[in-house]
């Protein structure tokens, strides 16, 4: 394992490697610090640049803008009591007020070294995990890859933010999505309405409408949703004392175990795990009542579980290919469209990839750290960008982007239509984010069902005779009745407190 | 407005949009998925998994129609932000029809132009400074660095 990781290392260490790493972290920080620009954005935003790099580049430049933005992400919470991401509104809760009581310094030293800490404990646990889980994964036939991705696709829509039956309505929507084009198995053409649909809707077409094109409707003509970014942040008492840092090291190692369990779950993502984190602190604190008021071992926690989380996210992904939530599901599209199938033979088959990802991971923390404290100044100035002046260079992005990525114009043209479905389906309550896992899992849901029926005589008996597929059938189902039984209890609540 | 209907204080017809939406889409691709051979449980055809997507869309968008309709307190969706919608939609049709026209830097000065009006308090001289500075970082960036084969102005 350590020879695997070091061969890992090797790879990072080419500078031509390197240089996307550090481009790749540096971006995700930056885009973290922005409001109204999230990882998702970002990542579709530079899918058509990876066309023009190689899968293992393409996968560790993805891969450091989604947990650089949990770095920066903290920043905008700290400063001006707005999350980045979604994963750091629990660090507003004792970041804001200590930046208000002049210790934003503090805040800021704070949450990098724990984000740090928690990557680095997320990536020994994706290190420990990667080989037996392949193990595992290699022995997974064709019914088991069916009900694995039934369960990705459930876990997505049951336990995410919004109403259950409307995710799941999207992810449906979003294997819908990805049946249009030629027929794996036959090649016959299904629900070509024009001719340029041949080869199917591409995903950078309905990455950039749903996340990029649509946010941008959705803001541009917003006044800005933030108060006066602090022209300078006092730097004074930056490091903690001797006893503070005593107080933070059992709230990072919960965090970091937390972020860890619930990043690899399907379904589960840094977003909770921070909420958990911070909720489980609070409830076996000797001290519930300083927090809220700028308690450091709650701003700690949650800050090492999203990051330990960002990056256990990786294990489904990498080791099974099957991507946990909507981000991964783009940087498994990413990895498809280069030319290589993700699975349990990545590692087997591409080790110098596989491995490279994982130690660009612990690279990348690194970086991350380094930048944080010492280029503050430039992240408050960033936080003086108005979104008026930034998205019409987004929307430049996703034209050229999308354009130049199979030189049609009918793409840019679905772009602005997945553009306008995001927006509207938004204000309808429906959430973008499972449709582009649908899209993604679709195909493999449907080869994998077709093959296991083909091999196994259309026996559905099947699913349920294989010992894990047992299993796995055995949690969807279990899935499911939660998801229903949440949903009537919360039906009886509105209910109850409604005249 | 809000004395129209006890509950909410939206019309049934309102209550009823996301889930007839959804039910139309269902439909239709339920309509198509239906000329496509079916095949057999252990030689399934093209058109099983559409089909079975056709129908399970269509059933997942009535039960949201019938709980949309009973639900006690639903929430009223967000206005729709016309300006924002009209200019950023107009701005990508127009760099999608002249892109291969005009070439690439004229259109993206067009379509960066155009849609800086979804913004209310724009101001046409901040405008036209901003497209033009962003259409040369574009030819800097897309034609200059990557290289991308897109001709830069017509004929040119």
């Amino acid at each position: 394992m350590l020879d695997q990781f070091i061969l890992g290392l090797s790879v990072v260490m080419q500078p031509n490697v390197l240089i996307y790493a550090f481009f790749g972290v540096f971006l995700g920080q930056l885009i973290g610090v922005l409001p109204g620009v999230g990882a998702i954005t970002a990542i579709s935003l530079l899918l058509p640049v990876t066309f023009y790099l190689d899968a293992t580049t393409s996968m560790i430049l993805l891969a450091g803008i989604y947990y650089g933005s949990q770095y920066g992400g903290s920043i905008a919470s700290i400063l001006l009591n707005l999350p980045g991401t979604p994963s750091s509104v629990v660090t507003c809760l004792e970041g804001y007020p200590l930046a208000q009581s002049n210790r934003a310094g503090l805040a800021l030293f704070v949450a990098a070294f724990s984000s740090f800490l928690g990557g680095m404990v997320g990536v020994a646990v994706l290190v420990l995990a990667a080989i037996p889980m392949t193990v595992i994964a290699l022995k997974f036939g064709a019914p088991e890859y069916a009900m694995l991705v039934i369960i990705g696709l459930l876990a997505a829509s049951m336990i995410g933010t919004g109403s259950q039956i409307r995710s799941l309505a999207m992810v449906v929507l979003g294997i819908a999505l990805g049946l249009v084009g030629a027929d794996a198995t036959t090649g016959y053409y299904r629900f070509v309405a024009m001719p340029e649909l041949a080869d199917g809707i591409s995903l950078v077409s309905l990455a950039m409408g749903l996340f990029g094109v649509s946010e941008v409707i959705r803001h541009a003509s917003r006044r800005p949703m933030r108060g006066a970014a602090p022209l300078s942040v006092s730097m004074r008492d930056v490091i903690p004392t001797r006893a503070q840092a005593k107080s933070l090291v059992f709230p990072i190692v919960r965090g970091s175990s937390i972020g860890s369990f619930f990043g690899a779950l399907p379904g589960t993502g840094a977003a909770i795990a921070s909420f958990m984190a911070y909720a489980i602190e609070k409830r076996f604190s000797r001290k519930p009542e300083k927090f809220g008021t700028g308690h450091l071992p709650g701003l700690a926690a949650p800050e090492s579980a999203n990051n330990a989380a960002s990056q256990t996210g990786f294990i489904p992904t990498l080791t099974l290919g099957v991507p946990g939530d909507a981000v991964m599901a783009l940087i498994i599209g990413a990895l498809i469209l280069n030319g290589i199938i993700p699975g349990p033979r990545l590692m087997v088959d591409q080790p110098e990839l596989f491995w490279g990802v994982i130690a660009s991971f612990f690279v990348g923390n690194i970086i991350l750290l380094l930048i944080n404290i010492p280029l503050i100044k430039l992240w408050v100035l960033l936080l003086r960008i108005p979104y008026q002046k930034l998205y019409p260079m987004i929307l430049l992005m996703i034209c050229v982007g999308v354009y130049s990525h199979r030189t049609s114009v009918t793409d840019v043209l679905l772009t602005l239509a997945f553009g306008i479905l995001g927006y509207l389906m938004k204000n309808y309550r429906f959430e973008p984010a499972p449709v582009l896992l649908g899209f993604v899992l679709g195909p493999l849901l449907e080869d994998n069902f077709r093959r296991t029926m083909l091999l196994y005589g259309g026996d559905f008996t099947i699913f349920v005779t294989r010992p894990i597929s047992a299993v796995l059938f055995v949690c969807s189902v279990i899935l499911i009745v939660w998801a229903l039984w949440s949903c009537l209890s919360l039906r009886r609540k509105v209910a109850r407190t409604s005249p | 407005m809000a004395n129209i209907e006890d509950h909410g204080g939206q019309s049934k017809a309102a209550r009823a949009v996301s889930g007839g939406v959804l039910l139309a889409a269902g439909l239709v691709i339920s309509f198509f998925a239906w000329g496509y051979p079916t095949g057999s449980l252990n030689q399934m055809g093209p058109g099983f998994f559409p089909q079975t997507i056709g129908i399970l869309i269509s059933l997942l968008a009535v039960t949201i129609l019938i709980v949309d309709l009973r639900h006690p307190a639903l929430e009223r969706p967000s206005a729709i932000q016309w300006r924002g919608l009209c200019f950023v939609s107009v701005g990508i049709i127009i760099f999608a029809l002249l892109v291969e026209r005009a070439g690439l830097v004229p259109s993206m000065f067009l379509a960066v132009g155009v849609s800086m009006f979804a913004d209310d308090q724009a101001k046409p001289l901040t405008v036209l400074i901003y497209a033009i500075t962003a259409a040369a970082l574009g030819w800097l960036l897309f034609l200059v660095g990557l290289e991308l084969p897109i001709p830069a102005f017509w004929r040119l």
